[in-house]
């Protein structure tokens, strides 16, 4: 047998490139799971109707803005279509999923708030404009129309305080007790947040939403159940964990929001208290005159990205985070994060024994290693670079997914004993001497391979383009798996075996 | 091997039993098919998928499964309880609550009853289990013909395309009247075995068409049996995978894809090298004797 002349072959080499290549992507890159494998929640949302690209991306705006109040991590909003929308997050306790479930089934609820009065909520924004570039301006802007009620009272509260902050909320944390770390504090006392005004941030809330902001510092759990008398939830904000549980035992409502890695402090603040803005109160707003008309600009280029993005947002906000269509909740699959690990377990049991057995029925059907070993070698192959692939684009593996990797394996072996027997000829009864034997063989079997592969990829793509659901990881799997075998492995597997068998002869 | 022997007796016998046997096969699935219609309403049970409901599975919990759906009725809730097992340990229940029920009052019940015990949950409405539904047969009405298109351009002879395209359907049926008996359910996985098992099938069939329509020095009986072997170590290794596979997971989706190619492909075993087989027997028999 001639190792040089195998490992020389252009198409033995085209394999180890591409197994070079898969290794060094999943040592790098490693693999993302889907969620019925990682635990977490996955919610399929329909739109009443279809809709334009445009709406969507407002209704994807809005739903981000309304999960962000959870403080939940990782929030995936995928359009689908025009009519779906996936929201998926990884790694929710079952509690914090019934949150995000709840949220989008609900109204998001907007203030308008200045020097501690609410002086219009969602219902006195009675039209919002498109989000434009004012090149005078140098802004973004979102022009919108208060009711007449809401604009006489902002000009009364607002004579002659120019340059004061207005604040907008989004379903801010009304009646609760807020216990928050020193840098928190600070930050909400910054001249960002208070600009020309005299109230600080933290007067404005708790004057608007009842909102009590307390420094911690320590305090036992029983002081702080104690201020927070009256409150319907405490909100524990980069505080440690330990004292979540101690008030949970006292009976309380407790929810904790964490800092994330590299977020702003403001941000931060932002988040927490659900704040948008503040917005600085123009002179032409300060001079007692109602208006109707008004405008949120945002200043930045016309290509700043960022400025424009803030501009969609508060234009979401405006429409009260409401959405330009009715939604309906379709589908919720939750899973919890512990059972995950079991099933990536099982999987990969599974999926070892599956390739046992093959390379066990194989050797018992030819009774050779030189067979057994290149077919299992060949299988190992094919999923390793399907795994290398999914890893390259990032592409979420799940159960269906792995599934269709199997489903891949199987033809594969199959079409792998149809190049085996082709080249084995009539059991030793005749024997192929000449080369050009061998050559027509092969073709045959590839003729057969190719036939067979067009099928199945005709039949998958079907099922790639008209599922919603989670079948598409299926189809999409599938059909690599049979591209991989036919364009990479299948041709390696021929020209070895053509070596390990026919050459031979 | 022994049993490679035993598929002697095939290449021994006429063609027109060998095409008979299998077509009393697809008969009576099809009688199983319209009997359940006739008892159900439907071809197949449908699962909550199609329907809409949900299904709460905890892991790890062995309790007997008519007692716990009696105290689930108690909250007046109808709820289906069946307990499933992995070879690999593991095991649990599965609960299925009708669409429209309250599912929040049976996962209030569940947590107090197994506390710490981590669920799964799937909540489907009825409206979406539509949409499913129609989605998958049109997924498999459009595979199918985009199979038959291709089976016949690569031929491009009209009886063995039809006999190909036909086992393939054959083999539909028989997976679901098969999938009737074993109460198996139209889902979302299934669907997709079914539109796998077109693959599967096609792949057999046209091996052995390839191999008796183009192999002119030997003749058709020598070339069937060499095709027959190869189509059963073909057989038997896929099959091996998928047993190995349905053993070892206790994750539905895995489970009930490899039992619906498991149907699949024993059925096609039949129709193609034992069906198919006969067509093309007879079919060059009549060809050749044109010919003289």
């Amino acid at each position: 047998m001639n190792w040089k002349k195998i490992i020389l072959n252009g198409r033995v080499i085209l394999l180890i490139l591409f197994l070079t290549l898969s290794v060094v992507s999943l040592a790098t890159r490693g693999l993302t799971f889907g969620l019925d494998i990682s635990g977490g929640i996955s919610i399929t949302v329909k739109l009443e109707n279809p809709v334009d690209p445009q709406t969507m991306e407002q209704v994807r705006i809005a739903l981000e803005q309304r999960l962000n109040a959870l403080g939940v991590k990782d929030i995936v909003i995928e359009p689908w279509g025009n009519q779906f929308v996936l929201v998926k997050v990884a790694g929710v306790s079952e509690e914090e999923g019934n949150q995000i479930v709840e949220t989008i089934e609900r109204q998001g609820v907007f203030y308008a708030e200045f020097q501690g009065v609410i002086f219009a909520t969602g219902k006195d924004i009675l039209n919002v404009g498109s989000v434009s570039y004012d090149p005078r301006e140098g802004a973004w802007v979102v022009p919108f129309r208060l009711s007449k009620d809401a604009a006489e009272k902002f000009a009364k509260l607002a004579l002659g305080k120019a340059g004061y902050p207005v604040d907008m909320f989004l379903d801010p944390p009304v009646n609760s007790t807020l216990v928050v770390s020193k840098e928190f504090y600070q930050a909400m006392l910054s001249p960002r947040f208070q600009m020309n005004g005299n109230m600080t941030l933290i007067e404005r809330i708790s004057k608007a939403f009842n909102i009590k902001v307390i420094q911690y510092s320590n305090q036992t759990p029983e002081e702080i159940a104690k201020v927070a008398k009256g409150s319907e939830r405490i909100i524990l904000v980069d505080v440690d964990g330990k004292l979540a549980e101690e008030l949970k035992k006292m009976g309380l409502k407790v929810e904790v929001r964490k800092r994330e890695k590299n977020e702003d402090i403001e941000d931060f603040v932002r988040r927490v208290l659900r704040l948008y803005g503040p917005y600085r109160v123009s002179e032409g707003l300060a001079t007692g005159r109602p208006s109707t008309e008004v405008m949120i600009s945002i200043g930045g280029s016309q290509n700043d990205i960022r400025a424009r993005n803030d501009a969609q947002v508060v234009s979401v906000v405006l429409r009260s985070g409401s959405l330009p269509v009715k939604l309906s909740i379709e589908r919720i699959d939750y899973i919890s994060p512990k059972l995950g690990e079991n099933f990536k377990k099982q999987v990969l049991v599974a999926g070892i024994a599956a390739l046992l057995v093959v390379g066990a029925i194989v050797y018992l059907h030819y009774r050779k290693l030189k067979i057994a070993i290149p077919v299992m070698f060949t299988s190992f192959s094919e999923v390793l670079i399907i795994l290398g692939i999914a890893s390259l684009i990032k592409w979420n593996l799940d159960l269906p997914s792995i599934a269709g990797i199997i489903a891949a394996i199987g033809t594969g072996v199959d079409q792998q004993i149809v190049i085996t027997d082709e080249l084995l000829g009539e059991s030793g009864e005749r024997k192929i001497v000449r080369r050009s034997g061998v050559l027509k063989r092969m073709g045959r079997a590839f003729f057969i391979i190719l036939a067979s592969a067009s099928t199945t990829v005709v039949a998958m793509s079907f099922l790639f383009k008209f599922f919603v659901g989670g079948l598409r990881g299926f189809a999409f799997t599938t059909i690599l798996g049979i591209l991989i075998g036919i364009l990479i492995t299948r041709p390696a597997y021929g020209e070895i075996a053509k070596e390990l068998i026919g050459g031979r002869r | 091997m022994v049993i490679k022997e035993k598929l002697r007796v095939l290449v021994e016998m006429e063609p027109k039993r060998m095409i008979m046997y299998p077509l009393i096969v697809f008969a009576l699935a099809v009688v199983v098919i319209i009997g359940n219609y006739a008892l159900t309403g439907s071809l197949v049970k449908e699962g909550i998928e199609l329907k809409g409901g949900s299904v709460i599975t905890l892991q790890g919990v062995s309790a007997d499964p008519d007692e716990l759906a009696k105290e689930i009725s108690r909250l007046g809730v109808e709820a289906n309880v069946e307990r499933f097992t992995g070879i690999a340990g593991g095991g649990g229940i599965r609960i299925y609550v009708p669409a429209g029920e309250d599912v929040n009052k049976v996962k209030a019940f569940l947590r107090e009853k197994f506390p710490g015990v981590e669920p799964e949950i799937t909540v489907i409405g009825p409206t979406f289990g539509k949409m499913v539904r129609e989605q998958g047969i049109k997924a498999i009405a459009y595979a199918f013909i985009g199979m038959a298109i291709v089976v016949f351009l690569f031929f491009r002879v009209p009886v063995p395309s039809l006999t190909v395209v036909f086992s393939a359907f054959s083999d539909m049926v028989i997976a679901i009247a098969l999938m009737d008996l074993f109460g198996i359910e139209l889902s979302q996985a299934t669907i997709a075995a079914l539109l796998m098992l077109i693959g599967y099938s096609v792949d057999s069939n046209i091996l052995l068409t390839t191999r008796l329509l183009r192999r002119k020095e030997f003749t058709v009986e020598d070339a069937y049996y060499s095709s027959l072997k190869t189509g059963f170590t073909m057989s038997t290794t896929t099959l091996g995978a998928l047993v190995s596979l349905w053993l070892f997971s206790t994750a539905k989706v895995i489970d009930d894809i490899a039992s619906v190619l498991i149907f699949g492909l024993l059925a096609d075993f039949m129709n193609t090298w034992i069906f198919n087989a006969g067509v093309l027997r007879m079919y060059i028999a009549k060809r050749e004797g044109k010919k003289k």
